[in-house]
């Protein structure tokens, strides 16, 4: 299927018309925001578009007679974004099929946040990926936190990062404890899954490519973009761009394919930068000594040694992070 | 059968019977310093023997990043006796004192796209936190807030200055135009708050400093001081389609004011069941919801040095730039500043919001710090 | 009726019935209406509703779209999100899972959107019970979905029917559900007549939802997260009128169904030895049956009895209940509901029909029958005579006013 996707070479080809408008209470500077305009510019008009409850929902609304959807849109549950892109797939097939909707392909896109497909809604999607629906395609906007209800942990959200629910005090002083977990292996491990990525706002075409290579996929795909998010990092709101470009060139986000069965890096960062680089930025990791930024650096330093393995076969490996406080015995 | 007593004032004006300051600010840029400072001023009430509340408007939260926000300190008189509501309405006769936070916010409608000046008494004191002189924050506020007619006290203080918290520059500053509590109320409530003795000389300085400026604001001066200037669109049950909807957009966003924002909402009839909205058009943006009063600086691109890359307008957060003409829209362009940091030839430079519109600088504007917050949900 | 011959015997007619489950007879509802998507769950005692349609489409007796969800929480949102753009739904649960969708089906109503839904009405946990009692479906009774209540396989089937012809009114526009009262209606077959398609068809026009979740019709943007100073109330109000207005809908598709398929029904109450009654039974579902047998043999010793069976508990029938009712001098309430802490500590059921009589109240008595236990129609028969003593002499046992018959240690 993918020989037939039409992928864009530069900027200037991606379309101009936004299916998600300006005119929404987004943060100035929000990494998800603008993952959402570069995923629908890429679908295109003939798309349905599924929002869980988030950022993503509250934060493009909290009015009345303030749509910035120019597709058809439809609130779901936090929970319930796998169910509600497999309804309303079913819907569309079983009426095309059944001769009371002209046959066409219609886009069925589940924009949804960490907290909503990490955590409530992660067996929903994992219902939903593996079924076999084409042009269905679930993004996961990963800020890393709940941002909606004012910043809590999910179990995306990074080890070492303060949140409303796991901040940095003077007796518990990590922050959040456990380590992010890695939700695009996890949909890759669905057997017969057709696509699967990671994106994030960095390089400037890789979203939108993927977006469309999901969506030729002939099935149900996942793609997990890491979203920065000047809230919740506590940085700047002009970093998302630089961010999302940090994150890939410290490793500490791995930009990766699955495609029918085999994995590819589609970034390799050389030399990767030490996480510092990244970490400094965000005043969510402010209150990380050296050595817990040294821990980081070499779990990402190890972790890459898997990386390049998967690379090298093209087979699905899972790193495993040693947990806090873990040591080996000889 | 008794007769049931004649309808006392418990209509919108029940509230006019206490005491009410607003705060604005922007969202996680002053959640912290708004909240320190209602929280030491209802203290302070409390040392003045007043029942006193603080609280942020609920429906500013989550805080959004310079998407501006409100707090609220009422104060009994002595008592309150009555349930606050998490929707104030500015009108009437409500806020003995404002206080804004930034002078970006002079420029804009608030976060209840309502004038600064919206339900604000006569003779109540106004205080920014500004560098601005307080003739140049009254023609800003001629300018840019309209009303119909206001005279009051007005406070202009470097915050900054003072301490790293504007919240006590500013509580200092207010107490010279306001007496509902006074000096030394303010500075036992920073010792029962347990708050860092830099606060209380902070406050004790701001007060020392500021002087009060009487403005007189008339109506016809005020920019956009029209009486009911949104036309209700006329009522039509059973046919809410998206051009009923786009309708009811147009009169939204030429309603001036709070009350004629509210007026122009549909009656139930009027919507379809089902919680139905529509969309823009492809290429059209949101009708309902300009995002001008989110911009603190603004990007201003050279066009000498512009390579047309289009990655400004590809990378902006809320399709702002226009992909063609790599001209910025300013109805929803919110300054987040990404697009000066991804051109590639340095084509954009960010400037404040009150220079680019105003010519004027203000030294505080650029010391708006990501503060620990506090109120956080 | 069709007659079977063979050579050297009798004629024997072919009834109309045939013994189907109840579960089979609402799977055959579901495809004469010609749903198209379907999500399934397991979950007793509901689920051979589901393998009946999962059967049906894979033998290509219908085609619809079955999905095997990962929770009822998906099932229900699957259905919303399919009704939203434009597909005929079906989905059901029992007990505890009724209680997982919850968030679902909630906003289902609120949504305004057609989903067709059985509760095969199971007692909630804990402990584990596979008994009935109505508490699963009566958790939404405040929701805005319309509630029918089945008596016998084949009125679920016929509610199944007429469930969709009223939910997907424009008058209406609200999800429905039909409760069945557990396994005595999904796993006991019982004579049932199963309509021909053709009478049907015309009895249930296509589903066309006035602003379908499609772009080939435009971009509807559909629940957005509101300010209440803004809207609120007014989006509330619409499924009030929708509610109110579901009684007139209600009325004439059953008078019409009858025309299609010749069976007849009262549309909100079936009444029983009402016109002379001096004591009156109010109930609902499956054990009716046993309700009008004790009614009968209490009328044989002189107790004039009577029994109403609410067909509805959604629109909540109480213009219908006061005027058969208007006569009466004592009612009792045969109840599969708890609600703990309520007033008097009776059952929903209980108390929806003491606020329906407000107006014209009765002396009014409840007998709990909860944990799933079986009441016989002995039991009924207390009720009637603990009723009529409490009528005649103004006494109960105890003084009390709600009763637990089938409890060991009731000792009434």
């Amino acid at each position: 299927m993918s020989g037939e996707v039409r992928l864009f070479r530069s900027v200037k080809e991606v379309p101009p018309e936004d299916y998600y408008t300006s005119g929404r209470r987004t943060c100035a500077g929000c990494g998800p925001a603008l993952a959402y305009r570069l995923v629908l510019k890429a679908a295109g008009p003939n798309t349905v578009v599924l929002g869980p409850t988030g950022c993503m929902y509250v934060a493009n609304a909290h009015q009345f007679l303030t749509s910035p959807y120019a597709v058809p849109w439809f609130h779901t549950q936090l929970g319930g974004g796998g169910a509600a892109g497999i309804g309303t797939a079913a819907a569309f097939r079983a009426l095309m099929r059944k001769g009371k909707r002209r046959p066409e392909e219609v886009n069925v896109i589940v924009f949804g946040g960490d907290g909503g497909f990490a955590d409530i809604g992660f067996a929903g999607l994992s219902m939903g990926i593996s079924y076999d629906y084409p042009r269905l395609l679930y993004v996961l906007y990963d800020n890393e936190s709940y941002a909606n209800t004012g910043i809590q942990a999910s179990s995306t959200t990074p080890w070492g990062a303060t949140t409303t629910f796991t901040p940095s005090g003077k007796v518990k002083k990590i922050g959040n404890e456990r380590l992010k977990k890695n939700v695009a292996l996890a949909m890759a491990a669905h057997p017969g899954v057709r696509y699967v990525a990671t994106a994030t706002l960095w390089p400037p075409l890789d979203l939108p490519n993927k977006v469309r290579k999901a969506l030729e996929s002939g099935g149900p795909s996942f793609i997990h973009v890491l979203t920065p998010c000047p809230k919740g990092w506590f940085t700047p709101p002009d970093l998302a761009v630089e961010l999302s470009k940090l994150a890939v060139e410290t490793g500490l986000w791995v930009l990766w394919e699955y495609e029918n069965g085999r994995f590819k890096l589609t970034y390799r960062p050389s030399p990767r930068k030490h996480v510092k680089h990244y970490l400094q930025l965000q005043g969510r990791f402010a209150h990380l000594t050296a050595d817990k930024v040294e821990i980081i650096e070499e779990r990402t330093k190890k972790e890459w040694e898997i990386w390049e393995e998967m690379d090298r076969t093209g087979k699905l490996m899972i790193p495993w992070t040693p947990p806090p406080g873990y040591t080996e015995n000889a | 059968m008794v007769a049931l007593p004649e309808e006392r004032s418990l209509g919108s004006s029940y509230l006019e019977e206490l005491i009410w300051v607003a705060i604005h600010g922007r969202g996680v840029w002053h959640t912290g310093p708004a909240t320190t400072l209602a929280r030491t001023l209802a203290m302070a009430g409390m040392m003045a023997g007043r029942e006193s509340y603080y609280y942020m408007r609920y429906d500013d939260s989550p805080e959004r990043v310079n998407i501006p926000m409100m707090f609220y300190v009422v104060m009994g008189d002595p008592k309150v006796g009555v349930l606050l509501p998490e929707e104030v309405e500015p009108v009437g006769n409500l806020f003995s004192a404002v206080v804004v936070m930034d002078s970006g916010l002079l420029l804009k409608e608030t976060s209840q796209r309502a004038s600064l000046l919206d339900g604000v008494r006569d003779n109540a004191a106004i205080v920014v936190n500004t560098g601005l002189s307080p003739g140049q924050v009254t023609a800003l506020l001629r300018k840019y807030q309209p009303s119909r007619g206001w005279s009051g006290k007005l406070v202009t203080v470097s915050a900054s200055k003072y301490h790293t918290n504007v919240a006590f520059g500013l509580i200092g500053a207010l107490l010279r135009a306001w007496n509902v509590v006074s000096l030394d109320h303010v500075l036992s409530a920073l010792e029962v708050l347990k708050i860092d003795e830099g606060a209380g000389r902070a406050v004790a300085s701001a007060y020392g400093d500021a002087l009060v400026t009487e403005v007189v604001l008339s109506a016809e001066g005020s920019e956009a001081a029209r009486e009911g200037g949104a036309r209700v669109p006329e009522l039509r049950a059973g046919s809410w389609d998206a051009e009923t909807y786009r309708e009811y957009q147009r009169a939204l966003s030429q309603a001036r004011g709070y009350e004629d924002r509210i007026r122009v909402m549909p009656r139930w009839e009027v919507i379809a069941p089902g919680l139905i909205e529509f969309g823009p058009r492809p290429g059209e943006k949101n009708l309902g919801f300009k995002t001008d009063f989110a911009r603190i600086e603004a990007p201003v691109v050279d066009k000498t040095k512009c390579i047309d890359c289009k990655l400004c307008s590809y990378y902006c957060p809320d399709g702002a730039i226009d992909f063609k003409s790599i001209e910025v829209d300013y109805d929803y362009c919110k300054g987040c500043g990404v697009c000066a940091r991804v051109c590639p030839v340095k084509a954009i430079r960010m400037v404040s919001e009150l220079e680019r519109v105003e010519g004027l600088e203000d030294p505080e504007l650029k010391k708006l710090s990501l503060a620990v917050r506090e109120y956080g949900y | 009726m069709k007659v079977l011959t063979r050579a050297g015997t009798e004629a024997i007619q072919v009834p109309k019935k045939k013994p189907i489950t109840g579960a089979r007879a609402i799977a055959e509802a579901v495809k004469l209406a010609d749903v198209d998507v379907i999500a399934a769950y397991p979950i007793r005692p509901y689920t051979g509703i589901m393998n009946a349609l999962a059967e049906m489409i894979a033998n290509g007796e219908f085609t619809a779209e079955i999905i095997v969800a990962d929770s009822e929480h998906s099932q229900f949102e699957i259905a919303k999100h399919a009704s939203a753009v434009g597909a005929r739904t079906f989905v059901g649960s029992s007990g505890v899972g009724l209680a997982y969708a919850a968030e679902a089906v909630i906003v289902t109503a609120m949504d305004q959107l057609p989903v067709v839904a059985i509760a095969g009405c199971r007692a909630l946990d804990d402990p584990g019970n596979f008994g009935m009692e109505w508490n699963d479906v009566l958790l939404f009774r405040d929701s805005g979905w319309l509630v029918s209540w089945a008596k016998d396989p084949q009125e679920a089937l016929d509610m199944t029917l007429v469930a969709y012809r009223v939910a997907e009114d424009r008058r209406v526009m609200l999800p429905h559900f039909i409760a069945v009262d557990g396994a005595t209606i999904t796993h006991i077959a019982a004579p049932v007549d199963v309509p021909p398609k053709k009478d049907v068809t015309e009895f249930l026009p296509p589903y066309r939802p006035p602003y379908p979740l499609d772009p080939a019709y435009g971009p509807v943007t559909k629940a957005q997260h509101i300010a209440p100073s803004l809207i609120g109330p007014e989006q509330r109000k619409h499924v009030d009128v929708a509610m109110k207005r579901s009684r007139e809908v209600i009325a004439d598709a059953w008078r019409d169904y009858a025309n299609y398929v010749g069976r007849k029904y009262d549309p909100f109450i079936e009444a029983f030895h009402m016109d002379n009654a001096e004591v009156a039974l109010v109930t609902m579902g499956a054990y009716t049956i046993n309700a009008l047998r004790a009614v009968e043999e209490v009328r044989r010793d002189g107790v004039r009895a009577g029994l109403v069976r609410l067909r509805y508990f959604r629109p909540f029938p109480s213009w219908d209940l006061r005027r058969v009712l208007s006569g009466v001098e004592g009612v009792g309430v045969l109840d599969f509901s708890y609600s703990f802490g309520s007033p008097d500590s009776g059952g929903v059921l209980f108390n929806e029909v003491r606020a329906a009589m407000y107006e014209d109240p009765k002396p009014a008595l409840d007998f709990l029958f909860l944990g799933g236990r079986e009441p016989k129609p002995a039991e009924f028969v207390k009720a009637l005579k603990i009723l009529h003593e409490y009528v005649r002499t103004g006494k109960t046992p105890g003084d009390k006013r709600v009763f637990w018959l089938t409890l060991r240690g009731e000792d009434v």
